[in-house]
């Protein structure tokens, strides 16, 4: 279970969070929508503890990780599975060796590590690139890449930072199956960002909204297309129109 | 005047940071270092890198420097009748001085720089928070073996510079000048000790481990995508330069007493 309570964090005047409290229930499926900008990726970031909250606690399981010595901070990191944005796979070693990156360091002997990297890229849908270099790869293949990266040491928790950006929409779909799966299947828990509704309704027992900061409405699917908050009804027809304002673009 | 006070004590406040956050970033990679599980392949590809790569580059200052020293010592100490000294002063120039420096100046140019371009390039691309979370710790991945590499690869370069620089001088002496052969290496041998070339190597490690903190000081703290890449490799080569220039001083005035 994860539990996010009154977390803030700023970067120099930016304030980003500005109080955010959050659960998700084990083996629950949390998607996370909201604008650009918004700090949907800082707010992810501070799950896994690669930021440190201003204020206000993340719990794992029960233990606050914002408050961690690096030495358990590590430890509990092996329940997690992240993927990035950008993929941040590692440039200098080839396709099945990032996938198998984590059971290399476990100690599993190459041989084994590279079947078990193969097998997950084969779930993602990609064949045949395993000795290939990350630089090699389309962007889509480098995100595919990453989500079989994160799943590879069959993680508790897992981490999208949009899952199908980039995708075309027949592959997008196969990754939200997949991430159904991994929940069906493996009982995961997860956090997925995503600005595809579409994906969000598809893959999400809960949803919330990130806004100034601060979650403006979480709840299921149902509820959130049935909303009535003006907000939220504006970001998911996908209007310029409404109480949300883009800056720096006038007509 | 106000502004100027200004400036100032920004200045200071800055590098009160950064000297801080090296000395840090020098602690945790010691810690590493000790703490099993050693990262003992990732050390071997880095010796590679540092040390094995830049030896065609580090002969080639040698030699020239060598031959330079020679050249110079026949030419100069003429004046006053004191060429046949010119075994001894390759010999002590390059084991106690140009030997480190130069060769330190080689590494801080070539591996300096690929360290912070390369550590700075897995900073913005997140690279360095993808191996968190794999629960990996990026200072000892990364950094403790280009430190230690750096630390051991030095010593054993400069030897290698020492001995092709005093070669170096060999060649311009005699093929050149026509001096007695056993003459150069009498006073070379006869005027060398040991502690001239050890002291040399002390001086050499100490160069080594520098330019590896201070580089991957400046890539692993980069900010902001290519540009951000591109300063901190600047600033790495500049800071390197500088600390090993700064630092031959006292260190000179320390060891060789
Ligand atoms: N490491 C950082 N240092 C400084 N500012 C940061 C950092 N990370 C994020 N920010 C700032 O925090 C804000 C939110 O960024 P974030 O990446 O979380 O947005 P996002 O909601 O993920 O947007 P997108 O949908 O475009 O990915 C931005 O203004 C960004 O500039
Ligand atoms: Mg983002």
């Amino acid at each position: 279970m994860i539990e996010i309570a009154g977390l803030t964090k700023s970067f120099g005047p930016n304030q980003v969070l500005r109080g955010v409290n959050l659960t998700v229930q084990a083996g629950d499926s949390m998607v996370v929508i909201g604008g650009s900008g918004s700090g949907k990726s800082v707010l992810i970031k501070h799950i896994i503890g690669l930021l440190r909250p201003d204020a206000g606690m993340v719990l794992i399981d029960g233990t606050d990780i914002s408050t961690l010595k690096d030495k358990e901070l590590y430890e509990i990191r092996r329940k997690f599975g992240m993927l990035f944005q950008g993929a941040a796979l590692f440039d200098s070693m080839s396709v099945w060796e990032n996938v198998g990156f984590a059971l290399l360091r476990s100690g599993m002997r190459e041989r084994e590590a590279k079947v078990v990297a193969i097998e997950k890229l084969r779930l993602v849908g990609l064949k045949d690139v395993e000795d290939k270099m990350p630089s090699e790869l389309s962007g889509g293949m480098r995100k595919r890449v990453g989500l079989a990266r994160a799943i590879a040491h069959n993680p508790e928790i897992l981490l999208y930072d949009e899952p199908t950006t980039g995708l075309d929409p027949i592959l997008a779909d196969s990754i939200n199956e997949l991430i159904i799966r991994m929940r069906e299947k493996m009982k995961v828990t997860s956090v997925a960002i995503t600005h595809d509704m579409h994906s969000a309704y598809r893959i999400a027992d809960r949803i919330a909204m990130l806004f100034e900061g601060r979650i403006v409405q979480e709840g299921t699917p149902d509820e959130i297309k049935n909303t009535s908050n003006d907000l939220v009804k504006q970001f998911i027809t996908g209007s310029a129109q409404g109480p949300i304002k883009v800056e720096g673009i006038s007509f | 005047m106000y502004n100027f006070l200004l400036a100032l004590g920004q200045t200071l406040i800055r590098f009160t940071k950064i000297t801080g956050e090296i000395v840090l970033l020098m602690w945790a990679v010691l810690r590493e270092f000790l703490l099993p599980p050693y990262e003992i392949k990732n050390t071997f590809k880095q010796a590679m890198e540092i040390g094995i790569k830049s030896v065609p580059v580090a002969l080639v200052t040698a030699v020239f420097t060598g031959m330079v020293l020679a050249l110079q010592t026949v030419t100069g100490f003429k004046r006053f009748g004191a060429e046949s000294l010119v075994g001894s002063v390759v010999a002590l120039s390059m084991t106690r001085e140009m030997g480190p420096v130069l060769t330190g100046l080689v590494v801080a140019g070539r591996a300096g720089a690929a360290m912070a371009a390369e550590l700075g390039t897995m900073r913005v691309t997140e690279q360095i928070d993808a191996l968190e979370t794999l629960a990996v710790k990026p200072v000892k991945y990364l950094v403790t073996p280009r430190f230690t590499s750096a630390l051991f690869m030095m010593p054993a370069l400069t030897i290698l510079s020492d001995f092709v620089g005093i070669l170096g001088g060999y060649a311009v002496a005699v093929w050149l000048f026509g001096m007695s052969s056993v003459l150069y290496w009498h006073r070379a041998w006869d005027n060398l000790e040991l502690s001239d070339i050890y002291n040399g190597l002390i001086k050499a490690a100490f160069f080594g481990g520098a330019v590896a903190i201070v580089s991957c000081y400046k890539g692993f703290y980069t900010e902001g995508g290519a540009e951000g890449v591109g300063k901190a490799t600047t600033g790495a080569v500049v800071i390197s330069f500088m600390t090993i220039l700064i630092s031959d001083y006292f260190l000179t005035a320390w060891l060789f007493k």
